[in-house]
């Protein structure tokens, strides 16, 4: 009937994302983000499907595929996961009225009650409508089996140009409340070059004069590009070596770092020395604020605290060639990422408001829907 | 329906609902009956309905009983017979849970009967219907526990807890998992679940409870199981979790809960004496005329350890001594990790947002 799902994986644009991923040739999360949602419209827009679970299917598959390229960017399938979940509501809306759907989730059950809390006043009358079936949406039709498709994919795109909105609005929506989150003479700490901690106070600049400390981020060396993209911006920069974050932090008022993802119970990963940021913040009970955009909320919890390095750079910038004599004799790690447990933060916020860490779990719930945490 | 003690409870002129709940807790086979039951939790079904189902139960047969004719009447019948059910236990908190529930769903069911009969008939076969869905819940969080479970990780647990035993055997059929158990004195509830585990063949070794410091830098994680959550986030549980819980943030080690959604209760206990099950007599002072509690010399009192002669044997608490004793304790929201439930795996704040959407508004 439809096109066998198992090829469409192997499709051009999801082999080329596939291995540019693989290559490292896309990183950051927010490009990696992008490129998924452009690869997913177009698969979805040549995609033939009669029913609903073809195309979750369809679109799973490519998720998966993606996923295994590079299961280090966790983006990646956090934009799957949204882009169904887009899916599923956009569908919903679509098929109400067409009355299979609806009667069994009317009735309201024990278990119902304790998930969903009590009956909302307008979920009664809905019985009414059942009967006026307005809806259009056939799925599985024998004669015409690309009908469910055509009627479905102008609301799909719809739904998918909303994702991919949210993610080109992203840094606008962060650093629309940075004025409140920074102070005139504040002193402020990060570490890194994050995009969107770099919208965030260039963005507070244009409103407040103060003085941003920048560690150096060894051994990536980001934060000379930080430093120089800030005091190119006119903010007043500091550039110090991450050994001395420890020394410094009496004197800062706020920690601000950026975030690779974030997990289901309110840690994250984030470049490393962030953990180092944030211990020393704890000690001087200076608040530790991470600026992200939603699509970095993952569905995992992280299990392993102990191997915070979830991925490791190359080691040359450690130790290079030149000390011939030395490479022999030691092995060398450069890991990226640190992990930042959820007690370290203390507030992130997102294009859709500020959250503690405690409430990720529930950012989660909203965002995605249960059945895809696993793709 | 049902063969045994249960008819004669029904039938009875006065329906005794203490005497129903009873027989639903003790002698779980009179729902082997009845068709609602899965015939493949059938083998099992023993020894596994817990005091809110129980509850929950008891109050259907109660709704089946009852002669009330309208919603006020009806609702009346079920608060007193949830305050019956209250006043004849002496730890009413995980059933209060159970009633507390199935009489907000009562009042909150939006219905369309065409009678009062008929309600009552819908509410009852709800009632029977998510007990018996319940009875699942333990797999689910057993399942979700699961991934939190490494290869090779040491446990420790505390009492007995039927879902910490699932849990844990579960776990043991795909990894290598070790388990430290609290004797939990008085009832020495740990050595069942010592017995059990070592049957299962996971290697188990019972320890004090007052040597719950001393293991738990060998401890990857601490699981106890619950007998409610709270509203705060806080647990109830067997007396000793609280300073379980306290060692373990101490240590810097995560304690996980497992509490079954319908163990959700609507609670905000501040401290201890907060809880329903403190007694004036728990932790009192007895006076010294009355000596009738504190009988030192045969076997209560302390020596210096050069007193002691070699024939001492070994001291025990009095019947007394214990009844001084709580025995369910409350643990602060801050020390918990996780609330593994059957509606997720939540942190403890999250719990309260459950609660919220059932019984506020």
């Amino acid at each position: 009937m439809a096109t066998d799902t198992s090829s469409i994986p192997n499709q051009r644009v999801v082999e080329t994302l596939a291995s540019r991923l693989r290559r490292r040739q896309v990183v950051g999360s927010h490009e990696t983000a992008l490129e998924t949602v452009l690869v997913l419209r177009q698969v979805i827009s040549k995609a033939r499907f009669s029913n609903i679970d073809q195309l979750v299917e369809i679109i799973r598959s490519v998720g998966r595929k993606l996923v295994e390229a590079q299961p280090k960017e966790h983006t990646v399938g956090n934009t799957v996961r949204k882009v169904l979940h887009h899916i599923r509501e956009e569908y919903h809306t679509a098929s109400q009225g067409t009355a299979v759907v609806s009667t069994s989730s009317n009735t309201l059950s024990i278990a119902r009650f304790v998930l969903q809390g009590q009956p909302r006043k307008q979920n009664v009358p809905q019985k009414g409508t059942l009967g006026e079936s307005h809806g259009t949406l056939k799925e599985n039709n024998p004669d015409d089996p690309d009908a469910f498709a055509r009627t479905l994919k102008p609301v799909l795109m719809e739904a998918i140009q909303d994702v991919l909105d949210e993610l080109e609005t992203v840094y606008d929506n962060i650093s629309k409340n940075a004025k409140d989150h920074i102070h005139s003479d504040e002193i402020i700490l990060t570490i890194g070059k994050s995009s969107t901690v770099e919208a965030f106070l260039k963005a507070a600049a244009a409103y407040r004069k103060y003085t941003v400390i920048i560690a150096d981020t060894a051994p990536s060396y980001s934060g000379h590009d930080m430093a120089q993209s800030l005091s190119s911006a006119g903010i007043s920069t500091v550039l110090v070596p991450d050994s001395s974050i420890y020394a410094l932090m009496s004197r800062i008022n706020k920690v601000i770092i950026g975030a690779h993802a974030i997990l289901a119970n309110g840690g994250m990963f984030a470049i490393t020395g962030s953990l180092l940021a944030a211990t020393a913040a704890r000690a001087h009970s200076t608040p530790v604020v991470v600026c992200a955009g939603q699509f970095k909320l993952t569905p995992q919890w992280n299990l392993y605290h102990e191997y915070g390095a979830l991925d490791f750079a190359d080691p040359s910038s450690v130790l290079g060639f030149e000390e011939g004599n030395l490479v022999d004799k030691v092995d060398v790690v450069n890991p990226y990422y640190d992990f930042v447990r959820p007690e370290l933060i203390d507030a992130f916020i997102t294009n859709d408001g500020d959250h503690p860490p405690s409430s990720v779990y529930r950012l989660i719930k909203e965002a995605y829907d249960d059945e895809d945490y696993e793709l | 329906m049902e063969a045994n003690t249960l008819t004669s409870a029904c039938s009875a002129v006065s329906f005794d609902i203490y005497e129903t709940f009873a027989s639903f807790m003790k002698d779980e086979e009179v729902l082997l009956h009845s068709a609602i039951i899965p015939l493949y939790c059938v083998s099992s079904y023993r020894d596994q309905i817990s005091a809110p189902l129980a509850a929950i139960l008891a109050l259907t047969k109660l709704i089946e009983t009852s002669g009330a004719g309208t919603m006020f009447e009806l609702v009346k019948a079920l608060n007193d017979g949830a305050e019956a059910l209250k006043a004849s236990n002496s730890n009413p908190i995980s059933l209060n849970a159970g009633c507390e529930l199935f009489i907000a769903f009562v009042t909150l069911l939006p219905h369309d009967s065409a009678s009062f009969s008929d309600l009552k008939l819908e509410l009852v076969r709800q009632g029977q219907k998510y007990a018996a869905e319940a009875l699942t819940y333990r797999d689910k969080i057993a399942n979700l526990a699961l991934g939190f479970i490494k290869d090779d990780s040491v446990i420790l647990t505390h009492s007995y807890s039927r879902v910490v035993m699932k849990t844990l055997l579960r776990a043991h059929e795909r990894k290598r998992i070790s388990v430290y158990v609290t004797e939990a004195r008085p009832r020495g509830l740990g050595l069942r679940t010592y017995e059990e585990l070592t049957a299962a063949g996971i290697p188990c070794t019972v320890v004090l409870d007052s040597a719950v410091s001393y293991v738990m830098d060998k401890v990857d994680f601490v699981l106890v199981g619950s007998e409610a959550v709270v509203e705060s986030g806080g647990l109830i549980n067997a007396v000793g979790s609280n300073q379980i819980a306290i060692i373990a943030q101490a240590a810097n080690i995560p304690f996980y809960a497992l509490a079954e959604s319908y163990k959700f209760h609507r609670l905000f206990p501040l401290s201890q004496d907060d809880l329903p099950t403190h007694k004036p007599n728990i932790l009192s002072f007895p006076l010294s005329s009355a000596g009738n509690v504190a009988t030192p010399p045969s076997t209560g009192a302390i020596k210096p350890a050069h007193e002691r002669d070699s024939n001492d044997k070994v001291r025990q608490m009095t019947a007394e001594q214990i009844a001084c004793n709580p025995g369910v304790d409350y643990t602060r929201p801050d020390l918990i990790t996780l609330v593994f439930s059957d509606v997720g795996s939540l942190t403890p704040e999250g719990v309260s947002q459950y609660l919220v959407g059932m019984f506020a508004g």
